[in-house]
């Protein structure tokens, strides 16, 4: 998946020159995953800067650049990392457009990557996304393949207003794909159905993805069969994919790896409460972190919704 | 990659048998394409294709009959993932179709509260046809479903089988079932019993005439019970006149005709509407307008049999006063035990709109005026 981001940013670059990438250690060494390796060689200190440990002012630094016609690409190194960069996300990037009625639009996309599983130190494995999506004008994109990665991330540059992208760590390699490099972007705002089902449907996102297939493939050899979706935006939310599932298989559960409380999860059971309640035929049940900080990582696989614990959720679903 | 069982057709059938395949293996299918004609208990069903993809294989011939939930028909989606092997998270990946929504309810949809009834009732949800918005299955449409016990044999045919004629019901009689059972569904019933000591009385037989003025007596001491009540529109009406409802008992039902402002007629006039109202009620000659608008009622029930009662209030009024067989009870007089004549009454009154406290201060004016020698 990190080489594919790395081809998204070089194929951007290439056909859009105010494309520019900042970012601690995104030049020289090409980013602390190499999610940025060679671009710096291929298109020059001008458009791949480095800048200093300081998120608040890469943050207002894509801002004032986005003001000015350039359409930067900021990397802030772990999702635990972003919080001094939230007064610049919040009060400027997402009103931009708000703020001078339209005339200037805020064209950034913020990179980071999220969740955990790769036994990280602490503030390394944060999924604190819910944080974003409560904001207006930001939106929140979080892929879930290398293909995925590559063809949102091209979309998300080419948007005109602010992306927040979340890379799980736990996928930059953790599958290979080939992912063809055409500069073909993905649709923004839309979900994607990973598997087709009519038993219940499963709603998730980034790197539980994977555990969330896993538990797919155990219950389909119980005759049980579940539809997935990879949600992809988690702000806005693809309501429609979502309540057309729903109406279809009549159960929902929703895994996702950050704390319950508040998750992006508890707006999706909201939205189908009130849009298909009378489709239930049991009730909404969500797999998710823990509400507590995300642990070190002797203990993060016990954080992390485990595959059997998806399966239980489903079973108590349909037992219902 | 997929398997598509044999659905549960909503007929709740166990099996179904293949009629004919509309399909071959490596066939194209779209959603919703005739896959496979099945012939049920009931009927021949087309089995709709349920999602687009690549056939893969057939389970069972023309005539074989198969289970309800065995597989029917594998699908391959036809996507090649290198080398992916063919059951890998991988290869799910790559199959991602980006969602668009716009589909409908392929299940009943039903309340929730329906769906828990039904559940515990054991009635298939797929069987019932929602009678609520859109086809929403209601608490209603469960409860019609269930089995639960048929309704009474009907009463009718037992009655031809045992050769007697039933009486429908009509006038009074039709009148009195239809206002009972509004007034059952509709009034918080209370009742308060009590004894008036009438020894003293000089004249032992006038009932009637010394209830209605203990009657009008309490009206004036507790207000509160000769009222109209309407919960519609959340008010009370505390009225002026008494309008006292009395209890007829005819060969042809219950009759309440009313005698107008008991609190300003003198007992004579009381007596004489008494008997007049009494004398129309059985030869059914009574006005409608004499039916109408009391504002209390008295059953003097006592000349046939029965102390206390459960008397029913009738809306719009929001008390009823029995009085039950007179009789020499043992009381205690001072110390000693005595043979009194007592009164036993019980005022029924409508807990929605008159306290426990307004009842017991009418009933205890009524039992003070009642326990005057005259």
């Amino acid at each position: 998946m990190v080489e594919a981001i790395a081809m998204a940013h070089g194929w951007e670059m290439r056909q859009d020159e105010r494309v520019v990438v900042i970012g601690q250690d995104v030049g020289a060494n090409g980013g602390v995953f190499r999610a940025t390796a060679g671009l710096q060689e291929r298109f020059g200190k001008d458009r791949v800067q480095d800048t200093p440990l300081a998120e608040a002012m890469i943050a207002g630094m894509a801002v004032g650049m986005s003001a000015q016609g350039l359409k930067p690409v900021a990397e802030i190194q772990f999702m635990g990392f972003l919080y001094p960069a939230l007064d610049q996300i919040v009060n400027h990037m997402s009103r931009m457009r708000y703020r001078t009625r339209g005339r200037l639009t805020c064209p950034v996309v913020m990179r980071m990557p999220h969740g955990g599983g790769i036994h990280a130190p602490e503030h390394h494995s944060e999924s604190t996304e819910t944080m974003l999506c409560h904001v207006p004008g930001i939106r929140v994109v979080c892929p879930s393949s290398p293909a995925r990665a590559y063809g949102l991330l091209l979309a998300a540059i080419r948007d005109p207003d602010p992306v927040v992208f979340l890379e799980p760590v736990r996928l930059y390699r953790a599958m290979r794909q080939e992912v063809v490099d055409d500069g073909r972007a993905l649709p923004l705002d839309k979900a994607f159905i990973l598997r087709e089902g009519t038993d219940v449907t499963i709603v998730t996102w980034g790197a539980t993805t994977i555990e969330t297939l896993r538990a797919v493939a155990e219950l389909d050899k119980e005759g049980v069969s579940a539809e997935v979706i990879d949600l992809a935006t988690l702000s806005p939310i693809d309501s429609a994919t979502i309540l057309a599932s729903v109406a279809k298989t009549g159960r929902l559960v929703i895994v996702h790896e950050a704390a319950r409380n508040v998750g992006v999860g508890a707006e999706i059971a909201a939205i189908v409460a009130e849009h298909a309640l009378y489709d239930l035929q049991a009730p909404i049940r969500r797999v998710a972190g823990f509400d507590t900080v995300m642990p070190l990582f002797k203990l993060e696989n016990d954080y992390i919704p485990s595959v059997q614990r998806i399966v239980d959720a489903v079973q108590l679903t349909l037992a219902d | 990659m997929g398997t598509f069982r044999l659905p549960d057709l909503g007929e709740g059938l166990a099996e179904a048998e293949i009629v004919a395949w509309h399909v071959k293996v490596g066939d194209r299918v779209a959603v919703d394409q005739p896959m496979v004609s099945v012939e049920t208990a009931k009927a021949v069903v087309e089995v709709p294709a349920p999602f687009t993809g690549t056939i893969s294989a057939l389970h069972g011939a023309a005539g074989d009959i198969i289970p309800t939930g065995a597989p029917l028909i594998d699908f391959d989606d036809g996507t090649v993932v290198g080398h992916m092997p063919p059951t890998s998270v991988e290869e799910f990946v790559e199959s991602a179709t980006i969602g668009n929504g716009g589909g409908t309810s392929a299940r009943g949809r039903a309340l929730p509260v329906a769906r828990a009834l039904a559940k515990r009732l054991g009635v298939d949800l797929a069987g019932i046809a929602g009678t609520g918005r859109g086809g929403l299955v209601t608490l209603d449409d469960v409860l019609q479903s269930a089995h639960v016990p048929a309704s009474p044999p009907a009463i009718t045919k037992l009655a031809a089988q045992a050769g007697i004629q039933p009486q429908p019901l009509r006038g009074a009689r039709r009148a009195m079932a239809q206002t009972m059972t509004l007034a059952r569904d509709q009034i918080a019933l209370s009742t308060v019993c009590d004894d008036a000591d009438i020894d003293a009385w000089k004249d032992p037989s006038d009932y009637m005439l010394r209830l209605m003025r203990a009657i009008a007596g309490a009206c004036r001491a507790e207000p509160a019970l000769n009222a109209w009540y309407d919960p519609a529109d959340n008010c009370r009406v505390l009225l002026k006149h008494i309008d006292l409802g009395v209890a007829v008992d005819t060969a042809d039902g219950l009759l309440v005709p009313v005698i107008r402002d008991i609190a300003n007629k003198s007992p004579a006039a009381l007596g004489a509407a008494l008997i007049g109202h009494k004398n129309a009620a059985h030869q059914r000659t009574t006005p409608a307008e004499d039916l109408r608008d009391f504002t209390l009622i008295l059953s003097n029930f006592g000349t046939l049999a029965g102390r206390y009662a459960t008397p029913q209030v009738v809306p719009p009024a929001v008390a009823i006063l029995g009085a039950g067989k007179v009789r020499r009870d043992a009381v205690v007089v001072g110390d000693a035990i005595a043979a009194r004549r007592r009164m036993p009454l019980s005022l029924s009154f409508d807990h929605r709109c008159v306290t426990g406290g307004e009842a017991c201060r009418f009933l205890a004016a009524v039992i003070a005026d009642l326990q005057e020698a005259e």
